[in-house]
């Protein structure tokens, strides 16, 4: 373990750690551009360089690992400081700086660089005419890709993405010297199943992701740490979002699962989550629905479960861990009702880890996982069907969205025979045949674990504040209580978790143990009952206690 | 002096193998193979032989690099990839006597235990490509290479491979690349090729010249070799000389003579009788000499001395007509072409200068830009680059801003500004009325 | 010399690659002297080039699919290389060198006088498809300078009167 000082910070790294990465964990930044933590080090755009006592150059940070005794200076450097200097002239001598147009602006190294080290006299480069690539200045390079090829500093990052991490080699540098150029062959499109990756890595605004661009600044998105529900592999990711409106997610550093890396499936399945079909709890009785308040609606259902002559639940691998175990000890255990967790096959997913392996899946949901760690039975559409043939006189469809099967005229038929509450937040067939329909919030609005096909339990945390600190009136004004009047932080209308609605049922059926309050006392109770999580504690799941430095590797990509 | 490597020059059917064996030909080899690698490696360390290409760093010394223990294969590359302008003395010797170069490839590729070497050319030597390959197809059937090479037990292929217009890939490293199939993108060193060379293996990468000297160093002996030249700068070398002398062409030399004596005596002095103003004594990447340095003896270490370098031995010579900006400009205008692009500095940097020269060629240039050059030139240099290119276009640019400063500022004197583009007249366009600016 | 002209395949023939049996065994030759196939991306370029004349997207994708690399990967390394030609070139490509020895020792005449002649610049061809005018950097025969390429073969020591006899004799054969 060398240890190193550096600008005066004292310092012990593993071995083979470079200076980039000592000089993080010291709380030094060195600049870098081209430089990234998943990709091999090339050492191309310069900006990184620092002075090492007794050494006659300067040595990149990026390429160079600390050693015992090394004394590095970066800040306190005027050589590595004029280095630093000369590197953005020869940058911004080609750049058309403009940042105000620019969608990159806010999560860009260059701009961020150029902020740190304003007051230099460099300016040179103002007076100069500017490299353009005609043609390749607003140009959809793939499905989800935009160039922008004089933004570019030829930093390769995206080439060594495509090359190194999704494998399909489908960017390349054209020309050479400063006419060089970032394309696909023969302007081919670029067809990546990662492509977003590749603006992800891009430092500057030369590649951007073309659903993203031009629609919310960087700077007032809030980024929550959660995992993508696009399949079991589960990838950990921010949702990006600002004033209850999801923009994006990016992708969140796990060495373990996705690196820094997350593919279009998954990512673009952000913007769905900004639906919410259902607003209010309703009840359909003779022939008319109603829209109901909470209170109502669940002592209504209280009232269906306490009389039901059989009971049939259709859970979720969708679902999270809290969620299903709840709906197990609640309905299965409490109430000796059944319950089955239909999966649909998927198409194949695959992801890179941060050890360069691939991982694969081709299940669909965020939690198959999780579903048979609780001992739940999972079936196929057959079994699903099976199940709902089996007659009860109350079914329960806590995700429509489980299996395609619930949206069948067939199951449809066998919904319509006895009562059926159903928990939605999509348009679905399936609630339009429920006697109950209670609308739950996204991904974005809930909180709770996901268990990975490779079993590891990871915890997703709420965008919107909790349901319930905001109140909406019956004219939908926003009540005196709210903090701020102006804008409803709340997800939408009065949906509310899949897990809250299973505690408030304890709750009125009087199940003692089920009285909860958060996410985090269902792990507690699930983790001291259940010995699939066993030893698992809420606090130390899934990544979520990173410091203010991880936001910043974030900003690899 | 006696030709060492030019010996054939001049010499009918000079090419054949079997020429070349009546003057003596692949006894270095036979020798070689007889002495073991160590003590070839260590009779070219004791000759002080010193790369040809131009870094000028002592060979046995490169060789020995490659580590003793390596399990897998090890590579040989001969760079004749010669590009640099003002440089064409590895094309005399394949022209001449190309089997010079397969012997002296041999006998590093046995000093090292490579069982593979590549001699890697530019792609516009079809020609001598060609050549090559045939006296690579002579030395087979002779035995010379292959399979178990004249019963040593040793191995043998040795391969032509052609570039194909890239003046980078003269880089050790770039070539390397190129040899993979890659763009000729220099690499990060550490590691050196002797440790990380052409497929993950050891590499030794020398320059024609150099391995032709090694077959004349293991025949005549370490000692002979160091007593031509000068101490630590010893054996003969090929002088190119071009530009406006009188006889333009390659000479064999020892090292340490003047470079007077090469212009004057050899080269026939300035053409047309005119005056000598200024010459690039290494290749266009050294920096220029003034005709006040023509007395400067004409090995490594005394150009080094002058604030130069010898570089491949290619002498551009320059008379009194010349104007220096002009010069500064050509040369300006290769590097940022031959400018592969990968780092900043370079790719930014060769480029930002060849836009200001042409401005000031163009009479257009402005005060500031002699000082702008230099400070271009000076953050594209010493280290700033991943391989040495930004110190081939920093320093002989500097260089001859340094030294010609005048001839700059004159034509800057004399240069009116660039059109400004007319800014379109808006409607709307003067003094703001509300506010009264 | 009688230097080699060059026959272009059209873009239409070049769209979609086969190699032959001739090419084939090219290849075959070439595979075993490098320990990874990507190695022989620039040999079997050359041989594309030597055959068709000139690097297509098609051929591209061909020696891709050859030697199991991207086709972007091959067209970055065509493009980083001046020799490989992406264009249907002329029969005759006039490559002049404008570096320094050649650039002040005749070269910018022969340049003045080619442009003249042929009535095209640097990057074109003339209407009937016979010369194409190049400029090119150093070709390392400064000695014998100033000096064209022209295809494959090096013509030294010009001046305008042997640079016309040169091309009335190619231009006569063509």
């Amino acid at each position: 373990m060398p240890k190193l000082t550096i600008d005066g910070h004292e310092v012990e790294v593993a071995a083979g750690t470079n200076l980039i990465e000592a000089a993080r964990a010291a709380g030094v930044a060195i600049p870098y551009f081209c430089y990234h933590p998943y990709l091999t080090v090339v050492g191309q755009c310069r900006i990184c360089m620092v002075e090492i006592a007794g050494q006659p150059r300067l040595a990149l940070g990026c390429a160079t690992p600390a050693a015992d005794g090394m004394v590095v200076k970066v800040e306190t450097s005027e050589r590595a400081r004029e280095a630093r200097e000369a590197v953005m002239e020869f940058l911004l001598a080609n750049h058309p700086l403009d940042c105000p147009v620019c969608d990159q602006a806010g999560e860009c190294l260059l701009q961020d660089h150029s902020m740190r080290e304003q007051g230099s006299e460099f300016a040179t480069h103002m007076t100069e005419t500017r490299r353009t690539f005609p043609g390749y200045e607003r140009r959809l390079i793939g499905p989800h890709v935009v160039q922008n090829q004089n933004r570019c500093i030829h930093c390769s990052r995206c080439i060594r993405f495509t090359r190194e991490i999704s494998g399909t080699a489908a960017l390349t540098y054209k020309s050479r010297g400063n006419s060089t150029f970032i394309d696909t062959f023969d302007g081919s499109a670029f067809d990546d199943p990662m492509s977003a990756c590749a603006a992800d890595v891009c430092p500057v605004g030369a590649l951007t992701v073309r659903e993203f661009r031009f629609r919310k600044r960087s700077w007032k998105l809030l980024s929550t740490p959660s995992v993508c529900p696009g399949c079991s592999i589960g990838c950990n990711i921010f949702i990006d979002h600002h004033e209850r409106v999801v923009y994006r997610f990016t992708p969140r550093e796990n060495p373990a699962i996705n690196a820094t890396w997350l593919c279009d499936h998954g990512r673009f399945l952000a913007e769905p989550l900004n639906e919410q079909a259902y607003l209010d709890p309703q009840h359909r009785t003779g022939g008319q629905t109603i829209r109901v308040g909470w209170g109502e609606a669940l002592a209504g259902i209280a009232a269906e479960l306490k009389d039901a002559s059989g009971l049939r639940v259709v859970a979720s691998a969708n679902l999270s861990n809290e969620e299903l175990f709840l709906a197990r000890e609640l309905f299965g255990r409490h109430l000796k009702g059944e319950i089955a967790v239909p999966v649909a096959p998927g198409e194949p997913r695959k992801m890179r880890n941060g050890k360069g392996e691939w991982l694969h899946a081709t299940d669909p949901h965020a939690n198959s996982a999780g579903a048979r760690r609780l001992g739940l039975d999972l079936v196929d559409g057959e079994g699903l069907s099976r199940f709902l043939y089996g007659g009860a006189g109350l079914t329960l469809i806590l995700d429509p969205g489980a299996h395609p099967f619930l949206a069948s005229p067939e199951a449809l038929q066998l919904l319509r025979v006895g009562t059926t509450v159903v928990w939605a937040r999509r348009e679905h067939p399936a609630a339009h045949a429920a006697t109950w329909l209670l609308p739950t919030p996204s991904l974005a609005g809930n909180e709770g674990t996901f268990t990975s096909s490779a079993g590891a339990v990871q915890r997703f945390a709420q965008a919107f504040a909790a349901p319930g600190t905001v109140h909406r009136t019956a004219t939908g004004a926003m009540s005196p209580s709210c903090p701020t009047i102006a804008v409803p932080w709340g997800p939408p209308g009065e949906a509310r978790p899949l897990w809250l609605t299973l505690a408030a049922l304890a709750r009125e059926l009087g199940v003692p143990p089920l009285d909860l309050a958060s996410p985090a006392d269902v792990f507690a109770l699930m983790a001291r009952k259940d010995k699939a999580f066993a030893g698992l504690a809420w606090e130390t799941l899934g990544g979520l206690q990173q410091d203010e430095s991880f936001r910043e590797r974030q900003h690899v990509g | 002096m006696e030709p060492v490597l030019l010996r054939a020059r001049g010499v009918p059917d000079s090419r054949s193998i079997a020429t070349y064996l009546a003057a003596g030909g692949y006894e270095g080899w036979k020798k070689a193979l007889g002495m073991g690698p160590d003590a070839v490696t260590k009779e070219v360390l004791d000759s002080e032989l010193r790369g040809r290409g131009g870094a000028g760093f002592p060979t046995g010394r490169k060789w020995s690099f490659v580590p003793k223990d390596h399990p897998g294969p090890r590579y040989l590359v001969c760079n004749a990839d010669e590009s640099e302008p003002g440089t064409f003395k590895d094309r005399e010797i394949i022209e001449y006597d190309p089997h010079q170069v397969v012997e002296g490839v041999a006998i590093a590729s046995f000093a090292i235990k490579a069982n593979t070497a590549y001699i890697y050319i530019r792609g516009e030597f079809v020609r001598w490509a060609r050549i090559l390959e045939d006296a690579i197809a002579e030395a087979r059937q002779r035995g010379f290479l292959g399979k178990n090479v004249m019963g040593s037990g040793f191995d043998l292929d040795v391969w032509v491979h052609r570039g194909a217009g890239a003046y980078i890939c003269g880089e050790e490293t770039a070539l390397l690349e190129s040899i993979e199939g890659k763009r000729g993108f220099p690499r990060l060193k550490p590691p050196f090729p002797a440790v990380v060379g052409v497929f993950g293996q050891p590499t030794v990468i020398n320059n024609v010249e150099t391995l032709a000297c090694v077959p004349h160093i293991i025949v005549r002996g370490a000692a002979w070799f160091a007593s031509i030249g000068r101490p630590k700068n010893t054996g003969p070398k090929l002088f190119c000389v071009s530009g406006h002398v009188n006889r333009p062409g390659v000479f064999e030399l020892p090292l340490g003579v003047t470079f007077r004596e090469i212009i004057e005596e050899h080269a026939g002095g300035v053409r047309g009788g005119r005056q000598l103003k200024a010459f690039f004594p290494g290749g266009s990447s050294a920096p220029i000499l003034t005709a006040a340095e023509v007395d400067t003896m004409a090995d490594f270490d005394a150009c080094a001395a002058a604030g130069t370098m010898l570089g491949s031995g290619g002498i551009i010579v320059f008379d009194d007509t010349v104007d220096m900006v002009d010069v500064a400009d050509n040369v300006a205008h290769f590097y940022a072409h031959e400018s592969c692009g990968q780092c900043t500095p370079c790719r930014e940097g060769s480029d930002w200068c060849m836009d200001i020269l042409d401005r000031i060629v163009a009479g257009h240039g402005r005060p500031a830009d002699p000082d702008t050059l230099l400070r271009i030139c000076r953050f594209s240099s010493a280290g700033m680059t991943i391989c040495p290119l930004g110190d081939a276009f920093a320093l002989p640019i500097s260089s001859i801003v340094n030294k010609y400063r005048s001839e700059f500022e004159r034509r800057i004197a004399s240069a009116t500004p660039l059109p400004q583009k007319k800014q379109p007249v808006l409607p709307w366009a003067g003094p703001c009325p509300g506010f009264g600016i | 010399m009688s230097t080699r002209p060059i026959v272009a395949a059209s873009p239409e023939a070049l769209q979609i690659v086969t190699f032959d049996a001739t090419m084939e065994a090219r290849i075959a030759e070439l595979l075993p002297r490098y320990p990874t196939r990507r190695a022989a991306i620039l040999p079997l370029l050359w041989l594309c080039q030597e055959r068709f004349g000139w690097i297509s997207p098609g051929v591209v994708r061909a020696v891709a699919a050859r030697l199991g690399e991207s086709p972007a990967f091959v067209e970055g390394v065509v493009s980083f290389y001046t020799m490989y030609q992406t264009a249907p070139p002329a029969r005759y490509v006039l490559q002049v060198c404008t570096t320094i020895s050649c650039a002040w020792c005749g070269g910018r005449e022969l340049v003045a006088h080619l442009k003249e002649r042929l009535g095209i610049s640097f990057g074109e061809k003339t209407p009937d498809g016979v010369f194409q005018l190049v400029g090119v950097q150093c070709l390392g025969a400064c000695g014998q300078a100033p000096v064209i390429q022209i295809n494959d073969d090096y013509y030294e020591n010009l001046d305008i009167a042997k640079l016309d006899a040169i091309l009335d004799e190619l231009a006569g054969r063509s």
